[in-house]
């Protein structure tokens, strides 16, 4: 018998399709879960991408999506958009994930959008930037963001500086998409209200001193600093600030008024600051649902330290309710879904398998998600409320809520 | 006054560019490639020196116990990596020199974590000449950054293997045939280069925070240091790097803050088309 190498490759071939049945219940839906495991994201990553496994095995243990099992590829970003490029070409070259959900940091989404949009597949992330709003990055429509904008951040910011009763805001922020979509949202809303704005200092990341940045900010006296921030630069710019000997308040954004930020400069330096960070869609039956997997994946630490967790549980909640809607893995298909599934009208419900009963049933529903109410507007922007932590002797304490 | 000020916030940046360069040119003039691993050198100083700290409640020891590491550590990648290549091309010594940076930081990243950590140094107001405002954490540093330039330059120009260092450097066929041997001086100078970047880690870590990638964010501006003074010339690595810290500060008035950054980069674009051997470096003969 004379077997060429073109008839062995043809039998090779024709393997997958003479058992379509068993390729059939193998098939997986791919997601890629891309997060800041490392860099400045890293106190959230880990809690964003245990939580994305764990409502993948939740949507599994009741009984998939459509009958399709979801399957979570997990790679790091770094918070940087170089690795968060070379992670989404390997998740969607190598793993062929049908969504990429979870990025963190402004940069690396606006880096990554443009590779997943011309793969066609969904990105969802938890980033502030409002360029990821509008095309370029989000053309297609492709793209849902699970946390505020930077702008309405901004916004928030400018409410609690009118309660707090501040008069000489002055900004700083950190020169990346998300620091100064903060600062100008806050800047916009400070003006709208009639108020005079301060000086504006940008400064780089991960310089070892921001003394002159500090002169500058504080040469006008002001009675406030509005942050556009990250942790790094928050903690080396509160120290030198500290032992310059100038009294003054700080407004900063949560991911750098956190927990490591008191750790790293202890009660005194970090008393009065104000930290101002979205809340989860606290007390409701989507949160407690969050809340448990949480504690179980996280060492029984609480779902209230890590707002973006609940964001990243939502994403594979809603994909997977998408898919239930649409009865298929197509992204158009999908994307045309998500609204259906998570925007008013509609039977309210917080969990997955409830959904998917209601859907069954033949009901419209509408997802109120552990992160907000999740209800995603023309550029697939939520708008989450946001709370004023207040930081003293050492403890973070929220004080009030900000609706805008 | 302004200007003043702006220059004096800049020094200490300056003494620790000048380390990382001045440990990036002894490797140079010695071994003849650029050491892409100094960064990583640099962080692993830092962590020990962290380490020893919160165990110790010493900054000193933890300051000496990070000089011995880093300089350990950096003789170990000589002994395992950078001798073996030792007759390949420079870019098998450099493509060598970043694997062994993945690695140690790899190493530290686990070791360590990802979280920012930061030491716990007294906070304190700053001391006041005229209207000039001086942090006293920062004269400490730079008295240590002065203690470390004054033994490495003890070292190269008052011992007998300092002389054979430079030698080295001079021509390293000539030192041979001059009853030199090569394999001690290297060690020397890997020790010491390791012991320096340890000292830069410190320095910075103590004025920002101390996370995986704490040096290796160091090394353009100590590479364009290292070029500025002229490659393989110590003295020109410290002015080099002194020049870059104050020139960004001073700068801030004239090009803003975001634009500092890349002071270094113009700097390093004129030397390299107006006076390509760096402010010290001299010719290379031609043979």
């Amino acid at each position: 018998m004379n077997i060429t190498r073109r008839a062995s490759l043809a039998a090779t071939m024709a393997v997958p399709l003479v058992t379509p049945a068993l390729a059939q219940t193998a098939e997986t839906f791919r997601i890629g879960a891309m997060n800041p495991i490392t860099g400045a994201g890293s106190p959230y990553g880990s809690g964003m991408q245990r939580l994305i496994i764990a409502a993948a095995e939740m949507v599994n243990a009741a009984g998939g999506a459509h009958g399709r099992r979801l399957e979570i590829f997990a790679e790091d970003d770094q918070t940087s958009p170089q690795a968060g490029v070379l992670a989404a070409r390997k998740l969607l070259d190598v793993n062929r994930v049908r969504a990429i959900i979870g990025s963190w940091a402004s940069g690396v989404s606006l880096a990554v959008v443009p590779i997943t949009n011309d793969a066609n597949v969904l990105f969802m992330n938890t980033s502030g930037a409002p360029a990821l709003s509008v095309p370029p990055a989000n053309a297609r429509g492709l793209s849902y963001r699970f946390q505020a904008t930077n702008d309405r951040f901004g916004r928030g910011f400018a409410e609690i500086a009118v309660r707090e009763g501040f008069r000489r805001p002055v900004t700083m922020a950190i020169n990346n998409a998300s620091g100064i979509g903060n600062t100008e949202g806050f800047r916009r809303a400070w003006a709208a209200k009639g108020n005079a704005n301060g000086v504006h200092v940008v400064y780089e990341p991960s310089q070892p001193s921001y003394r002159s940045e500090l002169q500058r900010a504080l040469s006008s006296r002001p009675d406030v600093v509005v942050m556009g921030s990250f942790l790094p630069d928050t903690t080396i710019i509160l120290r030198e600030w500290v032992q310059m000997g100038v009294p003054v308040k700080f407004i900063v954004p949560g991911w750098a008024g956190n927990p490591q930020l008191v750790q790293a400069l202890g009660p005194v330096v970090t008393e009065g600051i104000i930290a101002v960070e979205s809340v989860s869609n606290e007390g409701t039956p989507g949160f407690t649902a969050f809340d448990e997997a949480h504690r179980r994946m996280m060492g029984g630490r609480s779902g209230l330290e890590n707002v973006y967790a609940a964001m990243t549980w939502d994403m594979v909640v809603t994909i997977a309710l998408a898919i239930e809607q649409s009865r298929s893995f197509e992204t158009a298909a999908l994307n045309a879904a998500i609204r259906q599934v998570a925007n008013p009208e509609g039977d309210k419900i917080s969990t997955f398998a409830e959904g998917k009963a209601a859907i069954a049933a033949g009901r419209k529903i509408n997802y109120e998600g552990a992160s907000s109410v999740l209800d995603f507007d023309e550029f697939g922007d939520v708008t989450p409320d946001f709370g004023a932590f207040f930081i003293s002797r050492g403890e973070i304490t929220r004080r009030y809520i900000v609706k805008i | 006054m302004l200007y003043l000020q702006l220059a004096a916030n800049g020094v200490v940046y300056g003494l620790v560019i000048g380390l990382a360069a001045l440990a990036i040119t002894l490797v140079f003039g010695i071994a003849r490639f650029p050491n892409a691993a100094a960064g990583d050198t640099m962080t692993l100083g830092a962590y020990v020196a962290l380490g020893t700290q919160q165990g110790s409640g010493s900054l000193l020891l933890g300051g000496l116990a990070a000089v011995a590491a880093a300089a350990g550590v950096s003789l170990l990648a000589w002994a395992l990596v950078f001798r073996r290549l030792a007759k390949r091309s420079v870019v098998a010594l450099l493509v060598a020199s970043i694997g062994a940076a993945f690695v140690l930081r790899a190493v530290m990243g686990v070791a360590w974590g990802h979280q920012q950590q930061v030491f716990q140094v007294p906070l304190a107001f700053p001391i006041l000449l005229g209207e000039l405002r001086i942090n006293p954490m920062d004269l400490w540093l730079g008295g240590v950054a002065l203690a470390a330039l004054a033994v490495t330059f003890g070292v190269l120009h008052l011992t007998p293997i300092g002389r054979a260092m430079r030698a080295v450097a001079d021509d390293p066929d000539l030192a041979r045939i001059s009853g030199i041997r090569p394999d001690r001086v290297m060690a020397a100078m890997w020790l010491l280069a390791g012991g320096l970047s340890a000292v830069a880690g410190i320095m910075l870590a103590i004025k920002t925070v101390v996370s995986p990638e704490l040096g290796w964010e160091m090394l353009l501006p100590a590479f364009t240091a290292a070029i500025l003074g002229g490659i393989g010339s110590p003295i020109g690595a410290v002015v080099a790097g002194l020049v870059l810290g104050v020139a960004q500060e001073v700068s801030t008035p004239f090009v803003g803050f975001t634009y500092k950054i890349a002071l270094s980069f113009v700097v390093m674009l004129g030397v390299l088309l107006l006076r390509p051997r760096g402010l010290f470096g001299r010719l290379e003969a031609v043979r």
